[in-house]
């Protein structure tokens, strides 16, 4: 009808299967969302309606870890950092929310891909963990470098261990488990040392930014996933807005992901 | 039978008085995947300039008690851009008997009066045009001319010669009585209130604002009794006709609206937390219309009781 086509997203209603802090303030929650299943695409997200709590009016955006299609179930994990996502974490079993999905465009992962390496930064891994499994799934070598501020909000990386082919490093600001200091260290470290045709990123900006500019100077395709407050998810809001060489895009709609070489990083 | 939903806003004929309130419902192609959008009065568009804006920083939203808290500052692809983007679609929806409210907005009355002229010149689609003159977030133009009754007429004095169509202004919260009849004077054809109330919220872990900017718009349902008690205040002031804005969730919501003298009324941020509502708020409002055992909705319009 003559206007760009509008998002993905329908609205589901999803049952609580389990909901449990993983590492501190890291909680997951797996849900029975049916069809949802099957539409989601690694690197996208949904928008989750927190009941109960009359100061949520918006949706809260999360990314997910993993699928079950033939359960119809999807796992979330994020980090409990305000009203909307403590009321989350306190949601029980067998209670139901409501869902909106698939949003945003997920990861662009090629089929000729040989080696790709996947680095996050705290809740960065979620997509990063979503990202894994679809390389792994379709055979793809894989380096996956995990960072988080301290050991106690490390989570999924044996998970990610028993999965790839390659290595898991993982790092954390203070020291507390694996390499001190940020993800940036050995994913740069790695790319030096191995050839890679795609790097995918998710973390704080100044990560994204840093190991983004090497890959590129390289000459090798990276893919960064950004972040954004919004109160849609579906093109309505003008919130999530990205800068990009090609103008100002939406985070809900033109990503999470972008091409890395088109993010203009603050 | 059903009562007959009908109304004018200002010689916009609308099907229903359900409307969306600008910024909350993108140019409407954005909700086609949860509803056809035709069942609506009307619909208001992202407010357009002349030239794009490019908008705020970062962050630009955030969750407060009973709303949210906004800082767009009206990104919009100018005029151009919308009529590229989407100008068949909103001359489809138009065709299909939802009218199109292009809302305007500018820094300066140059550029209001520059927009105008391309929505005349680009648009015909558009059913009527809404100036914004109330956005709290930009540096110049927005709620900075249309906070005192001189700074909104002038406003409204320029643009009102560039184009025959309905003229609708969107208002502050601030002051209404007196601006609702400047508003008037100057030849308004309609009145939209309340835009966004300016609010802030802080981290106070960070000691920054939440916004890319300390204050922003309040939207939501924290703002609907200031919005009709404003609406009831402009319905009093006026003889042209208001539409009600302000933390629309139910028909019950739209029905308070009406009481109070509005003639149409717009759903807002709840368009963004339940995108399908507005088939479900229409439903409700036929609903309270036979209740009420009359057979036009404007019987009921201003039929306050106190």
């Amino acid at each position: 009808m003559g206007a760009p086509a509008p998002s993905t997203g329908r609205l589901f209603e999803a049952r609580v299967v389990e909901s449990e802090p993983v590492a501190g303030v890291i909680h997951r929650i797996a849900l029975e969302v049916g069809e949802l299943a099957s539409l989601l695409r690694a690197g996208q997200f949904v928008n989750v309606a927190v009941r109960g709590e009359a100061r949520q009016l918006t949706r809260i955006p999360l990314s997910f870890t993993q699928t079950d299609v033939a359960a119809g179930a999807i796992e979330l994990v994020y980090e409990v950092v305000g009203p909307g996502t403590a009321c989350l974490a306190r949601t029980e079993v067998g209670s139901t929310l409501g869902v909106l999905g698939p949003l945003g465009n997920g990861w662009s992962i090629p089929d000729d891909a040989r080696r790709v390496l996947l680095v996050s930064g705290g809740t960065g891994t979620v997509p990063i963990f979503a990202a894994t499994l679809a390389c792994v799934a379709r055979g793809i070598a894989t380096d996956v470098v995990v960072g988080a501020r301290t050991k106690g909000l490390l989570w999924g990386t044996d998970a990610l261990s028993s999965q790839v082919s390659g290595s898991v490093i993982v790092s954390t600001d203070d020291g507390s488990a694996g390499e001190k200091g940020f993800a940036s260290g050995p994913a740069l470290a790695l790319l030096d040392e191995r050839a890679y045709d795609l790097v995918l990123v998710c973390g704080p900006e100044p990560l994204m930014r840093v190991v983004s500019a090497r890959a590129i100077d390289l000459g090798i395709p990276c893919q960064v996933s950004l972040e954004r407050t919004m109160a849609c998810g579906f093109g309505a809001c003008s919130t999530c807005a990205v800068k990009t060489i090609h103008g100002m895009k939406g985070a809900c709609m033109d990503g999470p992901v972008f091409p890395a070489s088109e993010v203009v990083f603050s | 039978m059903s009562a007959s939903l009908a109304v004018n806003l200002g010689g916009i004929a609308m099907k229903n008085p359900l409307n969306t309130a600008s910024g909350t419902f993108g140019y409407g192609w954005q909700f086609e995947g949860f509803y056809d959008v035709s069942c609506l009065g009307a619909i208001t568009t992202k407010g357009c300039a002349a030239e794009p804006w490019a908008g705020n920083d970062q962050p630009r939203m955030a969750d407060v008690y009973g709303g949210m808290i906004n800082s767009v500052g009206l990104q919009n692809p100018g005029v151009r851009g919308l009529v590229a983007q989407c100008g068949e679609y909103l001359a489809g929806l138009r065709a299909e008997g939802c009218q199109v409210i292009c809302q305007v907005a500018g820094h300066s009355v140059e550029e209001y009066v520059a927009a105008v002229e391309l929505f005349e010149e680009l648009a015909p689609f558009a059913s009527g045009l809404e100036i914004n003159i109330s956005c709290p977030n930009i540096a110049c133009g927005g709620i900075a001319m249309g906070s005192t009754p001189e700074g909104a007429a002038e406003v409204i004095r320029a643009v009102r010669p560039r184009t025959s169509r309905p003229l609708l202004v969107k208002m502050a919260p601030a002051r209404v009585p007196e601006i609702a009849k400047a508003l008037e004077a100057e030849g308004a054809d309609a009145l939209t209130l309340i835009n966004s109330i300016p609010g802030m919220a802080i981290d106070v872990h960070t000691r920054r604002s939440k916004l890319s900017k300390p204050t922003g718009g309040l939207s939501g349902p924290l703002c609907h009794p200031i919005a009709v008690r404003m609406v009831w205040e402009a319905a009093q002031a006026v003889s042209i006709p208001v539409c009600g804005v302000g933390g629309v969730r139910s028909g019950e919501d739209v029905a308070e609206f009406i009481l109070a003298g509005a003639t149409a009324v717009s759903i807002g941020s709840q368009n963004l937390y339940e995108p399908d509502c507005a088939p479900r708020i229409l439903a409700e409002l036929e609903a309270w219309v036979d209740e009420q055992g009359v057979d036009d909705v404007n019987d009921l319009r201003g039929a306050l009781e106190c």
